[in-house]
């Protein structure tokens, strides 16, 4: 069905560029340099763990490395020293792959989960009350100390940003060096249909505002601190 | 509606700014700073100029082809159960966002900032309805809504012209009885928001980049609201200007990396994020999503030498960089898109009835030009507006007011005319004979015996001396003046 709407706009503006429509076939976007791919590339995973390691301590970002063998007893100790009583969870098949399947069972009756089969209120009242909140990053882009999360039905948009403090697990060969080989990962994923998401978010660091005389404050509508984990054996 | 934020004259506007001293000063602050964190930002990333190549690269390619992007946009976005609506004015997409509030029956609305919904007076707009409350969620633009629409100063930090006392006395209003810290305030606007937040039946955005062959919006913020905008209400309306568009995530990420680092002089801000409308499976996020793309005069720029002002990605570093706008902040301007991007904006959005002065609000020294992430070369757009003008007044004389004005705004303030003349030698080129201007020739010319009709206010009285090649370029003025600043020498 032809949109009137659309059709009107877009012949008026082709009109008044002088230019005719229906031309893109014929002059794709061929980048001028390739600088988004040759920037920071050719690292190795350890210096680019020694890099995101640098980049997100300077947006204040706690960053801690374990393996799957100390992980879980990190997260406890994240627990305790935010004094988190409400927490959230994402629902995932990852806690295996992590080992921690038998942690995320201890905590069946104490922490609440975002829960595919709940409606969008209950979520996000879960998460709003949460005061902490313990998710599974994609990716770690080493050059701007950058998560990156699709959306996903058992870890949703608001898990991310209402809790008061946020834990972050990657896995180490999870680290790319920038933005754009993040893009290529998630393009593939989508065509390839492996990944179906309506919401891809970069985060990097908790919330700030420099909104009163440009002071610098930390934590204004998300997350007032974050901590990422990097897991070395992964 | 208009883009303009004052009825006064301009000249009435400037003298205004120049009494605010506290402005002033926190202009200049804001700008010390930026200046330090963008350069580090941009050097620490390496091969800029190549990467500015890139970034126009970019933005040209899609202004050359901005219907069949926005095209594949609009029908990405449909064929994932959205919808678009192509606005030609800012009433048709106010009334189109109006109608589709009232459908959904919307009582709370939250908005994350936009320029474009403040461009179509969108608050305004749905404030009309009965039952219906709507919250700017923005820490600055919140403190500017609870200010009684106070107008923003400045497109990335709309609140520069604030002090934290003043700050303290609207949160006041709310109930807050905390100290005039900064951080304590924040906190009180994080909790005050978030009750709203989690009430909000509807949500509306602006757009830093759509994507064209995936039918998301990027957006790009620091503070968390807008995420939260996209995740909690039911419904989301995106409001953005025709030209934020790009070919792929790829672009993106490219145009983000540059407006972040020349915005606010980081890698990324906190925020970047790519969002549609949910899909099967997710619980939130909107399961109603509505785009409404806006022309409202940027056509005017299409096919003329203007067109490159679409390539804009508004993060704002030419007015970091600009010595007017350090001066007259953006009340001063009258636009809600102030400094050298709202100078050559403003009068191709607007007309130059409304906005024929601001292109003589500059010194044309060109540190906007230089430092714009997407080349835009506006210190020439700036001059090719006085042209454009003086082409006019040959055919119509009543345009001769308007050259009036701008001839006055060069020549009633000490400072500006202060500025024209040391700024740049560029700064009075229109006035000479040359017919066409070109900044070759502009170099040329030594000595103006008559302007044409803008200078005669001055050049009736004596010979307007041209002012030589300035050794001095903005980077050495600014230098210079912060040194100055530093050791507290005063130009008063
Ligand atoms: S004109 Fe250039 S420098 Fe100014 S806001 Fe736009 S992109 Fe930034």
């Amino acid at each position: 069905m032809t949109n009137q709407n659309k059709e009107t706009f877009l012949d008026r503006i082709a009109t008044k560029s002088g230019r005719a429509r229906h031309q893109l076939s014929k002059h794709p976007f061929i980048p001028v340099n390739d600088l988004p791919e040759t920037t920071l590339s050719g690292k190795s995973q350890d210096e680019l763990f020694e890099i995101a390691k640098k980049n997100s301590e300077a947006v204040h970002v706690t960053f801690e490395r374990t393996d799957t063998t100390s992980l879980a007893s990190l997260l406890n100790s994240f627990l305790s020293k935010k004094d988190i009583q409400n927490l959230i969870l994402p629902t995932t098949d990852k806690w295996s792959t992590y080992g921690l399947s038998e942690w995320e069972k201890e905590r069946s009756d104490s922490a609440e989960f975002w829960l595919p089969e709940s409606s969008r209120k209950e979520n996000l009242e879960k998460a709003n009350s949460a005061d902490g909140a313990i998710g599974f990053a994609d990716y770690l882009l080493a050059e701007s100390g950058t998560i990156t999360v699709a959306t996903t039905p058992g870890q949703g948009r608001g898990f991310h940003f209402l809790p008061t403090h946020y834990l972050s697990i990657i896995p180490k060969s999870c680290i790319l060096s920038r933005s754009r080989q993040a893009m290529h990962k998630y393009e593939d994923a989508i065509s390839s249909g492996k990944l179906v998401t309506s919401n891809i978010n970069f985060i990097t660091g908790p919330s700030n505002s420099g909104d009163i005389e440009m002071v610098l404050v930390v934590g204004v509508h998300g997350p007032l601190d974050m901590t990422y984990v990097v897991v070395e054996d992964l | 509606m208009t883009i303009s934020t004052s009825d006064k004259p301009f000249l009435t506007r400037v003298k205004e700014s120049e009494n605010d001293h506290f402005m002033q000063q926190s202009v200049a602050k804001a700008q010390d700073a930026q200046w330090d964190k963008r350069t580090a930002a941009r050097e620490e990333l390496g091969n800029w100029e190549q990467w500015r190549d890139l970034g126009e690269q970019i933005r040209q390619h899609v202004i050359k082809y901005l219907p069949d992007y926005l095209e594949q946009f609009s029908d990405n976005v449909t064929k994932k159960g959205g919808h678009v609506f192509f606005a030609q004015t800012d009433e048709e997409a106010a009334n189109y966002i109006k109608e589709i509030a009232k459908k959904k029956n919307a009582h709370k609305i939250v908005k994350s900032k936009s320029m474009v919904t403040t461009e179509i007076d969108l608050d305004k707009v749905l404030l009309s309805l009965p039952d219906t409350s709507l919250m700017e969620t923005d820490l600055a633009e919140f403190i500017l809504q609870e200010d009684d629409w106070d107008e923003p100063t400045h497109i990335v930090f709309p609140t520069l012209h604030k002090n934290r006392n003043q700050i303290q006395k609207v949160f006041k209003k709310l109930g807050y009885s905390g100290t005039n810290d900064p951080e304590e305030m924040a906190k009180f606007a994080r909790k005050y928001l978030r009750e709203y937040f989690m009430q909000a039946d509807l949500g509306i955005t602006g757009c830093n980049f759509a994507i064209a062959d995936s039918g998301l919006i990027n957006l790009v913020t620091n503070e968390g609201n807008a995420d939260l905008t996209m995740a909690i209400p039911e419904t989301q309306i995106v409001v953005m200007g025709m030209e934020r568009i790009v070919p792929s995530l790829k672009e993106a990420e490219v145009l983000d990396n540059m407006l972040c680092r020349s915005a606010v002089g980081q890698k990324l801000t906190s925020y970047c994020s790519f969002s549609g409308k949910q899909v099967v499976g997710e619980s939130d996020g909107p399961s109603d999503f509505y785009v409404v793309i806006l022309d409202n005069g940027r056509s005017n720029a299409l096919g003329t030498d203007f067109e490159p002002v679409l390539q804009c990605i508004r993060c704002g570093a030419c007015l970091n960089v600009c010595p007017i706008y350090r001066h007259i902040g953006g009340h001063g301007y009258g636009s809600i898109y102030p400094g050298p991007i709202g100078a050559v904006l403003s009068p191709v959005l607007d007309g130059y009835e409304k906005f024929g002065d601001l292109p003589f609000a500059s010194s044309l020294c060109a540190a906007c030009t230089e430092t714009c992430p997407v080349k835009i070369p506006l210190h020439n757009l700036l001059i090719k507006h006085r042209e454009v003008m003086m082409d006019k007044l040959k055919m119509d004389h009543s345009f001769n007011n308007v050259l009036m004005k701008g001839a006055g705004v060069a020549t009633s303030s000490p400072i500006l005319f202060k500025m024209a003349l040391e700024g740049d030698h560029l700064g009075s080129a229109p006035l000479s004979k040359s017919k066409k201007t070109t900044v070759d020739n502009l170099f040329n010319y030594g000595h103006i015996e008559k302007a044409p009709s803008l200078g005669a206010g001055w050049t009736n009285v004596r010979d307007l001396a041209r002012p030589p090649k300035h050794s001095e370029n903005f980077r050495s003025w600014y230098k210079k003046h912060k040194k100055e600043q530093q050791e507290g020498v005063s130009h008063d």
